[in-house]
């Protein structure tokens, strides 16, 4: 995925765009596809998050990101005013947030990584997770269907190690641009834990991507979230000293 | 022509007669005795323990009467910040000067996620007036070690539990992140100025007592509350105080108001304080014991009274005086052992209601608002209650022996 694992990923469970490829392929394969479209040198992106309540009302926050390869990605959320300067970074499977009223980094883990990012649907684990779906999942094709006139295969895909976030998913990808299209996950009981619809996907230098996500987290029913990508920039000169806790804190 | 019926003097005639066979008589009244004991000490123990276990939740979680936004408690499980009381040290005031109303409090609970050293952890933020709340949360109390934290500082009282789990003691610091009343991320770093024991553990593993200012700028409240708590006088008069509540509260609130009594917040709790009448079968249970123990000695004492009867009947006395008279003896001896009884029970119940019973260790096991030491509570109607009930049951039970000895015929028992 691209972007910002933090950012897409909120990306990180699209995941996954691709090239074109053939119709029959393995299910195998359309993950060896997703990993390699997510693959991306760097990448800047400017988004927002749009968390819609129950009962109508709406906030929505934008920011900016920046990601280094796989492992590395800065955010920084840009409005509304009270939530501008709140900077998350991540590092691997490291995750920092900083908040200016607070004057300190701090780590997210533990319990912490199961909570909605600023209140949203998705969470600080789904945003610091980098699961490679070909090395991580085992997946089987469970149909070919179609989603919005578009031809699709669907996968269901099983966690190989223990500390994934889902262990289980199933997944609709899109067989001629090889983008999920929609995406359920899995608690390792069996139980739906959310809900994934992607959209407005657009093509960019060699690869398409979906510019809007809508997620469901079906423990949280008092919100839905929006995602949509408002600009992104490949092959981008990222500094160095964005990726380290002292730019996390001082924002310079 | 017969003589008019002279009435018996029975009770001077039971009490002699009690004295007869001292041996039996302290066996009859011995099984009243520990009736009565029970009785009178497992009230006040039933009594301490409800009553603990109501003003536990009335101090720390529902007052006499809460005074919520609508829809907070709907969505308790997520304590949404959003929803909550506006102007609340105003209402507060407004509140304390209703009859009858001792103190309106505004407290702020939320969620919020700590993070001590190195290691993050879920926690229950609990913003408190700490002057105001001495008499309700009393959170002086619960300091095991260093001191409360300070109005107008960030400083926090931490649970034990959460603060062993996440490294943390007296001098260091806490860094708390908590969704904001704007659905924003906010937080505060807070200096751990002691450590709290309430001998709840959902409490101690979870709770962070700060100063109602800090909790309410830290959530961006401005002022506001996410519950205000009203207390009487008594806690029985709690749905009447709802109700003068509601009255004030009413279309002060934007977005509705929920004004709920303690009995209406628990369904448990409800259950609970009703649950003294349901002991009720046990108390009448036990008193058919003791009963039965009556039954089968002041039958041996009929039987072995046989030739007295017998003459007693030769003389003229009637079956109903028989009745009477061995009732009456009954009636005495019970009243005898339930004195006894009633006496050691007061005495169990008034020591232990002084140094209290501690149940820390089922406390511990249980999510309940508890204060692990249980006071029973010991009233003088028990104590009475339980003489008059012991004679009343010996007297009863006497019936079938009183019976048994009103139809021995006089020829036949003098043969015996």
């Amino acid at each position: 995925m691209t972007s910002t694992r933090m950012t897409v990923g909120l990306v990180a469970l699209a995941l996954a765009c691709a090239r074109a490829g053939s119709a029959q392929v393995t299910a195998r394969e359309v993950l060896e596809r997703l990993d390699a479209n997510m693959t991306i040198r760097t990448v800047r992106m400017r988004a927002e998050l749009i968390v819609h309540y129950r009962g109508g009302d709406d906030r929505t926050m934008t920011f900016e990101s920046w990601e280094r390869g796989t492992d590395q990605s800065f955010l920084e959320f840009t409005s509304p005013a009270r939530d501008a300067g709140s900077r998350f970074l991540r590092q691997g499977d490291a995750m920092w947030i900083y908040l200016p009223r607070v004057g300190k980094s701090v780590r997210i883990q533990g319990h912490m990584l199961r909570q909605g990012f600023m209140g949203s649907d998705f969470s600080y684990g789904d945003a610091s997770e980098n699961p490679s779906m070909a090395n991580d999942y085992d997946a089987v094709i469970e149909r070919r269907d179609t989603v919005d006139g578009r031809q699709v295969v669907v996968l269901s895909l099983t966690a190989r190690r223990p500390n994934l976030s889902y262990s289980r998913r199933r997944t609709w990808v899109d067989t001629e641009r090889w983008v999920p299209l929609r995406e359920e996950l899995f608690a390792a009981s069996g139980r739906l834990l959310k809900t994934m619809t992607l959209s407005d996907v657009r093509r960019l230098a060699d690869r398409w991507y979906p510019f809007r996500i809508e997620l469901d987290d079906a423990l949280q029913t008092e919100t839905t979230t929006t995602f949509r990508v408002l600009e992104m920039r490949l092959g981008v000169a990222v500094p160095s000293e964005v990726f380290t806790l002292r730019y996390l804190e001082s924002g310079r | 022509m017969s003589e008019p019926h002279r009435r018996l003097p029975l009770l001077r005639l039971a009490w002699r007669n009690a004295h007869r066979s001292v041996r039996r008589t302290a066996l009859t009244a011995s099984a009243v005795t520990v009736a009565a004991a029970a009785l009178v000490f497992g009230q006040a123990y039933v009594r301490g323990t409800l009553g603990n276990m109501v003003d536990t939740y009335a101090r720390t979680e529902s007052g006499h009467v809460r005074v919520r936004r609508e829809g907070f408690t709907t969505r308790e499980r997520s304590l949404p910040t959003h929803l909550s009381v506006p102007g609340a040290a105003a209402l507060a005031r407004e509140l304390s000067g209703l009859p009858g109303v001792r103190a309106a409090l505004p407290r702020v609970r939320a969620f919020a996620l700590v993070d001590g050293a190195g290691a993050n952890r879920p926690g229950l933020l609990l913003g408190l007036d700490l002057a105001l709340e001495r008499d309700y949360w009393r959170p002086q109390a619960m300091v095991a070690s260093g001191r409360l934290p300070l109005a107008g500082r960030a400083e926090v009282l931490a649970g034990e539990g959460i603060a062993r789990r996440l490294g943390v003691g007296v001098g260091d610091s806490l860094t708390l992140l908590v969704q904001t009343a704007h659905r924003s991320l906010g937080g505060l770093r807070l200096v751990v100025t002691g450590l709290g024991r309430s001998g709840m553990p959902f409490l101690d593993n979870a709770m962070l007592i700060v100063p109602l200012d800090q909790a309410q700028g830290m959530l961006d409240l401005e002022g506001g509350a996410t519950e205000l708590l009203v207390y009487g006088a008594d806690a029985g008069e709690a749905d009447a105080l709802a109700g003068a509540v509601r009255r004030v509260v009413e279309n002060r609130i934007s977005g509705g108001a929920e004004v709920r009594s303690w009995r209406e917040q628990s369904q448990l709790m409800r259950l609970m304080a009703s649950a003294g009448a349901a002991m009720g079968v046990v108390w009448a249970l036990m008193l058919l014991m003791a009963g039965l123990v009556v039954v089968n000695t002041m039958l041996m004492a009929v039987m072995e009274r046989t030739r007295e009867f017998g003459t007693q009947a030769a003389l003229g006395m009637r079956r109903g005086d028989v009745v009477r008279l061995v009732v009456a003896e009954g009636a005495v001896i019970g009243a005898l052992g339930g004195a006894v009884g009633a006496a050691v029970g007061s005495a169990v119940a008034l020591y232990l209601g002084r140094v209290g019973i501690d149940f820390s260790g089922f406390a511990r096991a249980i999510a309940l608002p508890f204060d692990p030491i249980v006071y029973p509570a010991w009233s003088w109607a028990d104590a009475l209650g339980s003489v008059v009930l012991g004679s009343a049951a010996a007297g009863l039970a006497a019936l079938v022996p009183g019976w048994r000895a009103a139809r021995l015929q006089p020829a036949e028992a003098l043969r015996t």
